[in-house]
């Protein structure tokens, strides 16, 4: 497998580039907010969450990959700031038309994938399973460092 | 004739030979073999007037004998070499032989024993038809073969020479038929036809090629025509070449399909291009031992034996290989997928583990939002202040969503090693990718272990602050 780990050039990113990124964020983080009240609760743990995925989508190299461009440009959106429009949507549709002739119990779970992985209905299933492989890589260390992270900070 | 050629050991060679000679190098080709084959006493002045003197009869019939031997060798190892192209190719030979012997100049005696055995090879039959030339004959033949190192060593000559064989045959024509027997004759009128022929170098330097070159690919057997025509039939034209190379593909081909198959690959590149991005080396998929076209820009397929070259079911069989490539690639990283088999289950479980490590990232962060705030906020600063960190050579400093740009400068300045949770980090094993208690237990100790010390420092330096 590690052929065709070179050939798809799988690389994640380093553990320690992420919890960095991450802990930036967290720490911008309390600066903004520095009283938890329980009325933004829920804000709160949907910021960290969008912390996390996007200094996890930093540090898999920024734009280097298409889920991590879909998530930061998600992101983007939804700070209200001004996204480039890509016209990636009606690609889409063309590449679907014709992909639908193919296996098609591959396709209904690539269509699955497409709607749990970010940015990934612009794809074909061969990349989309390409980007899959990384996200879960990615995802996966991600896991591992907030894990890190909760059980060293929460009180023993 | 060709013995007696070689036989005479007694002349040395005059070095004056080769000035003479290269003088005659300017002058036509005609020259160089007359001169080769019927060379007067070389100390001589008349030497120049070899070309044209008046022993022109003379040498003429001299070399229609030597001639007719070259030429006429060939027609029983027709098998070997076809008709003119063969001609122009012994030539070539008999005068590297010649060059041989000149080569050697102190060994003389020896030297023209070897290549007259060789050349008895060669030349078995004809030696009997030619009339036996006079001994002063011969020994002009020796005189002259000896500065024929020089001629050997001209690139051109071997062309020059070719280009003269077809000469000599036009001139002889009216001559062979008067001066040589009527076989003879008759040889050089058939073989002049395919004399002519020889005059294309290329086809000189084709011959040779053929040979040299194995098996060789479509491409090349479609575009070289002359090619073609020299190891085919010399009679045939050029009208028949699109036909040769259609037989040249199917004796260099193995199966039928090999063909339409290149067609078909023609056709499934322009596919490729359409469809996909990297060009990940060959798809050479076959079941001959063919060597692999080097890959292009696109991937080249072949068709396997027994089943469909359309283009689209290329295009497909491609795919779906491609497809399942990346499966198993997905199968490794997914715990508890090797059992299962199948594209559909596999997938279910890629799809599953997928939303499991969301919903894992999105219980986490919640977690984390409880955590003590001020405790994570020293923590934190301490961290980031103390610690220092080589960004990876991919990250780009996004100034987007949540991060400030004072930060970055932080970031920047703090260019050091992070090396406290750098140590941590790496002890988490990355195999395992399920949060199972005992692994959970290992990193939150070291993590634990780092972070206890810190609060230390944060408390006693919030303790400052406060008083």
């Amino acid at each position: 497998m590690a052929s065709a780990d070179k050939l798809i050039n799988t690389d994640v990113p380093e553990k320690d580039v992420f919890a960095f990124h991450f802990l930036q964020s967290l720490s911008n983080l309390r600066k903004q907010n520095p009283f938890d009240t329980p009325d933004q609760k829920n804000y709160r743990v949907r910021k960290i969450k969008k912390a996390a995925y996007v200094s996890m989508a930093r540090a898999a190299g920024g734009s280097s990959r298409l889920w991590s461009r879909a998530l930061l440009r998600r992101a983007d959106k939804d700070d209200n700031k001004i996204v480039r429009f890509s016209r990636r949507k009606w690609k889409i549709s063309s590449k679907r038309r014709r992909s639908n002739q193919r296996a098609p119990v591959v396709e209904e779970a690539a269509e699955r994938l497409r709607n749990l992985v970010p940015g990934g209905g612009g794809m074909e299933t061969s990349k989309l399973m390409e980007e899959t492989a990384h996200y879960i890589k990615c995802l996966s260390m991600q896991v591992k460092v907030m894990q890190c992270l909760v059980d060293g900070l929460s009180p023993k | 004739m060709d013995n007696e050629l070689f036989m005479n050991t007694e002349f040395p060679p005059p070095p004056e030979m080769a000035t003479h000679f290269e003088h005659q190098q300017s002058s036509s080709s005609a020259m160089m073999l007359n001169w080769a084959l019927m060379d007067p006493n070389p100390h001589q002045d008349s030497s120049f007037l070899w070309e044209k003197s008046t022993e022109q009869q003379q040498q003429q019939s001299i070399f229609d004998s030597a001639l007719s031997s070259l030429v006429s060798s060939p027609t029983p190892s027709n098998s070997n070499f076809s008709g003119g192209g063969g001609d122009g190719f012994l030539i070539r030979e008999l005068i590297g032989k010649l060059g041989n012997i000149g080569n050697n100049n102190n060994n003389s005696g020896e030297i023209y024993g070897t290549p007259m055995s060789r050349s008895a090879s060669c030349y078995a039959t004809p030696m009997s038809s030619p009339p036996p030339p006079t001994n002063s004959n011969s020994q002009m033949m020796m005189n002259r073969t000896t500065p024929l190192t020089e001629f050997s060593a001209d690139p051109g000559f071997a062309e020059r020479a070719a280009r003269f064989s077809c000469f000599g045959s036009r001139s002889f024509n009216g001559r062979t038929n008067t001066n040589l027997p009527i076989n003879n004759g008759n040889n050089m009128v058939n073989n002049s036809g395919k004399l002519t022929r020889v005059s294309s170098t290329p086809a000189l330097k084709a011959l040779v090629s053929p040979e040299v070159t194995p098996g060789g690919e479509f491409s090349r057997k479609r575009k070289s025509v002359p090619k073609g025509k020299s190891k085919e039939n010399p009679i045939s034209t050029a009208s028949p070449s699109p036909s040769f190379s259609k037989t040249a593909e199917k004796n260099g081909g193995k199966g039928g399909s090999k063909s339409s198959e290149e067609k078909g690959g023609k056709r499934r590149r322009e596919e490729e291009d359409d469809e996909e991005e990297e060009g990940e080396g060959e798809g050479n998929k076959s079941n001959n031992t063919k060597p692999p076209e080097p890959p292009k820009d696109y991937i080249h397929v072949r068709a396997r034996r027994g089943q469909a070259t359309d283009s689209h079911s290329l295009a497909e069989r491609v795919r779906r290989e491609k497809i399942g490539e990346r499966m198993k690639l997905l199968q490794d990283l997914v715990p508890g997928c090797n059992k299962v088999t199948g594209k559909a289950l596999m997938l279910d479980e890629i799809i599953n583990y997928v939303q499991s490590l969301q919903r894992q990232v999105e219980f986490l962060s919640m977690k984390l939002s409880s955590v003590n705030d001020t405790r994570l906020d020293f923590n934190v600063d301490a961290l980031v202040s103390k610690d220092v960190m080589i960004p990876s050579s991919n990250n780009r400093l996004h100034e987007e969503g949540l991060q400030s740009k004072s930060s970055s400068h932080h970031h920047q300045q703090q260019l050091n090693i992070y090396n406290n949770n750098s140590q941590l980090l790496p002890n988490i094993s990355s195999n395992n990718m399920m949060l199972q208690s005992p692994m959970n237990s290992l990193e939150t100790s070291t993590l634990a272990r780092s972070f206890t010390h810190l609060p230390t420092l944060t408390q006693f330096t919030d303790s400052i602050s406060q008083v």
